[in-house]
């Protein structure tokens, strides 16, 4: 017996090829949010004219981040993920030296193009009071990838 | 299917944070040694660094001791480099190693400070500090 009504078009989107894209994608960004680096702060690098600056080696770090103010001054520090506040050079000091008592070789210092050089100098002194000669690695902005 | 699929695409691409390249400047921090006297010969060549506004080429240079007066970032690589001792001819008057101190004020903006860094860093240079602000 024939069916009535409107009959149905034989014609269907493969949607096969689409899903494997969709998720080679989502692999992609999978990937790509877990290897942005979570102990950096965001903000507005020194770029010099033409840069000699290489980059950082791949070594183990730990990252210093000298949060900016208005005005050149600094509201803080973000040393490994730990937020400190201005006064506590003494924490960037003893956050720093258990890092590289664990095994990081290098400190990568990141600060923010308007920042005063009083405030670096502080930074790099309480890394040098370490006591350990650490190798320090001044982070500027690099070409966009 | 496709639906959840195309949500979880939407959650990772709005999560995801493209990280910028950055790239470094090594610098070595030696422990501080009080009462050792450099030779005269391996005296340090002080960079005083002082920001005059706030533009990145607001930057003022001078050098301390009996040199030609040197005011700006070009002024001083041009210095530096016609006064690098020469492998073939060994003229001139430091070597890539002599040491070189960066002086910036305490006032002086990071980025003029890292510029004047960036200099004598192109000028091939390797011995190079950030000194206690003057």
């Amino acid at each position: 017996m024939k069916r009535r009504g409107k009959t149905t078009s034989g014609i269907h989107a493969n949607m096969t090829p689409m899903i494997d894209v969709t998720f080679l994608l989502i692999v992609f960004f999978v990937v790509v949010s877990q290897i942005v680096d979570r102990d950096t702060v965001a903000m507005d690098l020194p770029r010099p004219d033409h840069a000699a600056s290489g980059l950082p080696e791949k070594a183990e770090h730990v990252v210093v981040n000298i949060i900016p103010a208005e005005d050149g001054d600094i509201r803080g520090f973000v040393v490994a993920g730990h937020e400190l506040e201005a006064s506590a050079l003494h924490d960037v000091t003893s956050i720093v030296q258990t890092h590289l008592q664990g095994g990081a070789q290098e400190v990568h210092l990141r600060a923010d193009k308007t920042t005063k050089y009083i405030y670096i100098h502080e930074v790099i002194e309480a890394i040098r009071a370490v006591g350990s000669a650490p190798r320090l690695q001044l982070i500027v902005s690099g070409d966009e990838r | 299917m496709i639906d959840v699929v195309f949500l979880l695409l939407v959650y990772f691409m709005v999560a995801t944070e493209f990280k910028t390249a950055e790239e470094s400047f090594p610098m070595d921090l030696p422990l501080r040694q009080g009462g050792t006297l450099a030779a005269l010969d391996n005296e340090p060549l002080v960079i005083l660094v002082e920001s005059s506004g706030v533009q990145a080429s607001d930057v003022s240079i001078r050098l301390v001791g009996p040199w030609d007066p040197v005011v700006s970032l070009q002024g001083l690589s041009a210095f530096l480099t016609s006064n690098q001792v020469s492998l073939i001819s060994m003229d001139g008057l430091f070597a890539q190693t002599h040491p070189i101190r960066i002086q910036p004020t305490v006032n002086t903006r990071w980025e003029h400070a890292v510029s004047a860094y960036n200099v004598v860093v192109d000028a091939n240079y390797t011995n190079i500090t950030l000194d206690d602000p003057s």
